[in-house]
């Protein structure tokens, strides 16, 4: 499997499409491109309508209205066995009465290929998904979480789609498996060259493995982009805040009530969106933008870094230090601290 | 933990009790009648086969061939009309699939005897419900199918077909609906998935149903006598008369024993097979 020679291409897109059940609107006029090749994450929060995209772009249901293209090709209607695409379901799907070697070489049975051949393609894309070859004849209840994931993917690869879709595949799997996994996801990708569409809630997950990123709200995306420019320059209050700790103050007339500045050099009306890592200490004479005084409230470990809740006059906020520069803050005292308009980012909603 | 211990054979000891005196005692007197001479009612000091060779030389395997054919195709009916059904019943779910449930699961809080006669009742020529509206509305005159093997096959399904529908459901439960969308997702036709997902995975609970029908419908005796008339004689029929008419009890329990041989040589294969635990979801 070689990386695709046509990467930048329209692959998969959707047009105006629309799922309602019943009274519900699950997706609304939604129109979406993906690219040839890439690895795109849709995310979002329960009941934003991504899982029922994902199965609209993999033909398990029909769009209400609108349309679904396979480049040129108008696919809304075709049926998903009759799609070259694939999708790794968040529950796996694992045929249980099947061995590891019969669900990977289930679709290619379908097709009518002899066994020596399905056996011998079946054993490549276990080399691939690194799973080794004692384990064709193993049952699936004897695999390891970690291991039927691998079944998973090595079985839709098996069937050579153009597309595949992951539909939450890791989001009940433990945190150490789960990073492992996404690395390997990402590697996976790499060396096959496919086009990858992953749903996920989970914004660590999409930071990892994407090239671009849609944040889903109420069936449909708010903003599409790299997970740097996500992350940096959320388009709205609501990625914001689903992208990660945010401090978001409201501009009026060029200025922001708690705690109290002039930031018309940014503009005179919205939400200027302030990631916690840009909130600075300031010591002596420290250069800052934006200058205030806040009592330090309480204080987190996340690891490599101290998060701090801060309160100024009204406003709650919330700063990131890395740990060796972190010394002297501490709950109960009250510390200058800054960020420069530079860093942050005006939302209008 | 010794209360825990013994609370399983206490708790299974009343229905161990009832089973050892209806069930065990009854079988194990009619056996011993069937190795008494024929037309004895009572010990006369000699044991015989005989009964068992007439069973076989007389034409008995004639009724037990005729009971074996109408009970397998009843089963093979049942099993058609159950899967389909089963399979729309666990699509519906909800509210719906409950109303229809219970459509289909009421007529067996009704005597048996009492819809067999409702059924004989709607057959009867002439003046019979379904003779007498095509008749009296469209002018027809039509024959009747009463007292035929068909009107038997029908009664069997009528009575056995709640007997394979709610374990072929209980099947379909065990079906994950992922499971056929990942088959449909890697390329299997409608065909390809009943063959290699639904049949494999729902099978248990149908062949739990076929396996009722079977051993039900093989001693059903109602069914054959009330819409069957004299059209067919059954093993159940035959041996009945051994008993009544005849007064040929030992002849009466060698059949007897013939049957629940047969049933037993048509469950235990079938017990080993499948895995009931899976079926009852431990």
């Amino acid at each position: 499997m070689a990386r695709s020679d046509r990467s930048g291409d329209i692959i998969l897109s959707t047009r105006n499409v629309t799922k309602r059940y019943g009274q519900v609107e699950a997706v609304r006029e939604l129109t979406l491109e993906i690219r040839d090749g890439e690895f795109f994450t849709i995310v979002g929060p329960s009941g934003s309508g991504k899982s029922t995209l994902i199965r609209m772009l993999g033909g398990l249901e029909a769009p209400t209205t609108g349309s679904v293209w396979l480049r040129d090709e108008d696919i809304t209607h075709v049926p998903a066995n009759r799609r070259p695409t694939c999708m790794v379901f968040q529950s796996l799907a694992l045929f249980r009465h099947r061995s590891v070697g019969e669900n990977i070489e289930f679709a290619q049975k379908m097709r009518g290929v002899p066994p020596g051949e399905r056996r011998r393609h079946a054993l490549e894309m276990m080399r691939i998904v690194r799973l080794p070859d004692s384990y064709y004849n193993r049952r699936i209840h004897q695999c390891s979480g970690g291991e039927q994931q691998r079944v998973a993917l090595a079985r839709a690869l098996a069937s050579d789609p153009t597309i595949l879709f992951f539909d939450e595949p890791l989001s009940a799997i433990d945190y150490r498996l789960r990073k492992i996994l996404e690395v390997e996801m990402k590697d996976l990708h790499r060396r096959t060259g496919k086009t990858f569409v992953y749903i996920t809630h989970s914004l660590e997950e999409a930071m990892v493995m994407s090239d671009r990123i849609s944040i889903m709200r109420d069936g449909n995306i708010v903003q599409t982009g790299t997970p740097r420019d996500i992350y940096s320059r959320p388009g709205s209050r609501f990625v914001a805040q689903f992208m990660g700790e945010v401090n978001v103050f409201e501009i009026r007339e060029g200025r922001i009530a708690s705690p109290e500045a002039d930031v018309s050099a940014i503009g005179r009306h919205g939400y200027l969106v302030l990631r916690p890592e840009h909130l600075r200490r300031l010591d002596g004479q420290d250069a800052a933008d934006v200058r205030f005084e806040a009592i330090v409230e309480s204080e987190y470990m996340l690891g490599s870094r101290l998060q701090y809740h801060l309160r100024a006059g009204d406003a709650s906020l919330v700063a990131e230090i890395p740990i060796p520069a972190a010394t002297g803050v501490t709950p109960g005292i009250t510390a200058r601290w800054g960020f420069d308009l530079a860093d942050a980012t005006l939302t209008e909603d | 933990m010794k209360i825990g211990r013994r609370a399983g054979p206490l708790a299974a000891a009343p229905a161990m009790l009832l089973l050892a005196t209806g069930f065990l005692v009854p079988v194990l007197i009619v056996f011993a009648f069937s190795l008494l001479p024929p037309r004895t009612f009572g010990w006369t000091g000699e044991l015989t086969l005989s009964n068992y060779s007439t069973a076989f030389t007389d034409g008995y395997w004639r009724n037990l061939a005729w009971s074996c054919m109408l009970a397998a195709l009843t089963t093979v009916l049942c099993l058609l009309l159950a899967w389909p059904a089963a399979k729309a019943l666990h699509r519906l779910a909800g509210h719906r699939a409950t109303a229809v449930t219970l459509a289909i699961a009421l007529p067996i809080f009704i005597s048996e005897s009492v819809r067999l006669f409702g059924m004989a009742l709607f057959l009867m020529p002439g003046g019979g419900i379904l003779a007498g509206t095509l008749d009296a509305v469209f002018g027809i005159s039509v024959g009747t199918i009463l007292n035929t093997r068909i009107a038997a096959l029908l009664g069997l399904v009528y009575i056995h077909f709640p007997f394979v529908l709610f374990p072929t459901l209980l099947g379909f439960s065990l079906l994950p609906n992922d499971q056929v969308e990942a088959a449909r997702d890697l390329g299997a036709s409608g065909w390809q998935v009943f063959r290699e997902i639904e049949l494999p995975l729902a099978a248990p609970g149908a062949l739990t149903g076929a396996l009722f029908c079977f051993v039900l419908s093989l001693g059903a005796y109602a069914e054959m006598s009330i819409l069957g008339g004299q059209a067919v004689t059954v093993i159940t029929r035959a041996i009945e008369q051994r008993f009544n008419y005849a007064q040929d009890w030992p002849l009466g329990a060698g059949l007897t024993m013939l049957v629940i041989a047969l049933t037993a040589i048509v469950v235990f294969p079938f017990l080993r097979r499948v895995d009931i635990d899976r079926l009852i979801h431990r």
